[in-house]
């Protein structure tokens, strides 16, 4: 499929210089000389390199066509992690370095959707969030009431990230597994 | 489209509203006139880059075309010829075709000021002034002590005690490795342009042109601990700008933050005969691309008949200046109420 640049979104899939890449990033620009930009951060899908190109807005760029499907997510290994279709019990690879930091919130037998061209998996959709469990925190000094104080806390995938001071260990959480943030506490 | 309400934005919305107070402050206390004008024109000034948005004026069975103003322009040149002498306008202007990001909007605050017998020189040193006026302004307490001429960006330490200037044919030289030569001429720019990668297939000079200002001169602009001043554009890029005497350039320059473009500065074109010539060149350019028709202001040429005096003026995004102030990284993060 053909679009004009100017179209683009995160997360669609295009083909440049004979690769494909994922756009991480697309933001109007005009500079008010010469044609309307599309400034833009891509990921190649076979490096995981990042890199920043400009298109002109009117530019015909070709966009992949993809499907995502829902899978569970396996295991991983150094190099991929592995996700299986569970209505074909196909199991698909995606390599880290281009899951990125994602992975470190998403846990085995999560369900997560997973971008296919060609029966290829190309990457994952990130949840726009993700629950999980608090496994070490320390507890709040009492009378330390500074609105907004963060304190780091361990969650069950490993990884660690920043909390507010109420948080306990044992909590469950909600995560922004892209930014890596806190958004709030699930009562379970 | 929908209306976005943004309470959480209240701190960088009151920097917003200091930064407009101290620059009308400024403004006053050097002798500009303040001036109201009409956002709706029936007719406006071609300009070939510009989509404008356009409704109809109704009474009983007559209807009437109007147009929002992409830029205060075609008014404050209208007074200045007319005898106002310095002034500006501090409002919304119009630009359709702009969706929603970072440093766009279609609805907008725009600062213009004109200066009378100067050139983009004098507008420069006033501008400096005035970043340095709004920095101090906002950086003093009520005593009136810290005040600052050095204000974070996003990490970075920026001076508004002097320009970084440098000329469009050095800063693509430095940092694109394209050489006044190739520059200037537009074949031997378009063969540099494939070299480089870029898709030219389609595409002119100027499209080539400005994507590879964009990509590669801009994010080293306002990043080395001052503002910087980009000056002298090729012809191509000339608009209301007087030419400079060797006839590949124009009068017109351009500052930076963080490679944030904030505003365009021409010594303003009054000779009449060749702001008609190139009125029609960009009329031609915007039916050629399919932009809305208009009516082309012929009373801007007549004033320009009447007799514009020598001045020079500048253009800046308020919302991105504003930004820049209030240490936000878009110009989303200053605004109340939001249409996006």
């Amino acid at each position: 499929m053909r679009t004009n640049a100017g179209n683009l979104k995160k997360g669609e899939f295009v083909k440049y210089q004979n690769e494909i890449w994922q756009i991480q990033k697309a933001d109007f620009y005009s500079p008010g000389k010469g044609s309307a930009l599309m400034k833009t951060k891509i990921k190649n899908i076979l490096s995981g390199k990042n890199i920043d190109y400009t298109f002109k807005s009117n530019e015909q760029v070709e966009t992949l066509d993809v499907e995502s499907i829902e899978m569970q997510f396996l295991y991983k290994d150094a190099e991929n992690l592995y996700f299986m279709d569970e209505r074909t019990y196909n199991q698909y690879p995606v390599p880290l370095q281009i899951v990125g930091e994602v992975a470190s919130f998403i846990k085995e037998g999560d369900k997560i959707y997973v971008y296919l061209s060609n029966e290829k998996a190309l990457n994952i959709r990130p949840p726009m969030s993700v629950r999980l469990k608090v496994v070490e925190t320390e507890e709040a000094v009492k009378g330390d009431t500074v609105s907004g104080a963060k304190k780091p806390a361990k969650l069950e995938t490993g990884v660690t990230i920043m909390v507010p001071l109420f948080v306990k260990a044992g909590e469950v959480i909600l995560v922004n597994p892209e930014t890596g943030t806190y958004s709030e506490r699930v009562k379970t | 489209m929908k209306i976005i309400t943004n309470t959480d934005n209240l701190t960088k919305y009151k920097i917003y509203i200091d930064v407009k107070k101290s620059v009308i402050d400024f403004l006053n206390k050097k002798n500009y006139l303040e001036v109201d004008l009409p956002i709706l024109s029936p007719s406006l000034i071609p300009e070939s880059y510009l989509e404008v948005f356009e409704t109809d004026f109704r009474y009983l069975s007559q209807k009437e075309k109007l147009y929002l103003t992409p830029s205060p322009e075609l008014f404050l040149k209208r007074l200045l010829s007319y005898g106002i002498k310095d002034c500006f306008y501090l409002g919304k202007s119009f630009r359709n075709s702009d969706p929603s990001s970072t440093l766009h909007s279609f609805e907008f605050m725009m600062l213009e000021f004109y200066k009378t017998k100067t050139d983009y020189w004098g507008i420069a040193d006033e501008l400096l002034e005035m970043l340095g006026y709004v920095s101090r302004h906002l950086s003093a307490d009520k005593s009136g002590a810290g005040k600052s001429k050095t204000i974070t960006y996003q990490g970075q330490k920026i001076s508004l005690g002097q320009w970084e200037k440098i000329s469009v044919a050095d800063a693509f030289e430095k940092y694109a490795g394209i050489k006044e030569k190739e520059l200037f001429d537009q074949k031997a720019f378009i063969n540099k342009a494939e070299k480089k990668g870029y898709r030219s297939k389609g595409f002119g000079y100027e499209d080539l042109w400005s994507q590879i200002y964009t990509s590669e001169i801009e994010p080293n602009l306002g990043v080395n601990g001052y503002p910087t001043l980009i000056y002298d554009y090729p012809k191509e890029f000339a608009a209301l700008a007087k030419l400079n005497p060797d006839g590949k350039t124009s009068q017109r320059f351009e500052f930076y933050v963080a490679g944030i473009e904030l505003g365009d500065c021409y010594t303003e074109l009054t000779d009449w005969k060749e702001q008609s010539i190139r009125f029609e060149q960009e009329d031609i350019k915007r039916k050629k691309a399919g932009k809305t028709g208009h009516t082309v202001d012929k009373g801007f040429i007549e004033a320009l008949k009447y007799g514009l005096v020598d001045c020079s003026g500048v253009a800046v995004g308020f919302e991105r200046l504003a930004m820049i102030f209030a240490d936000a990284r878009s110009i989303k993060e200053i605004k109340l109420i939001d249409i996006e």
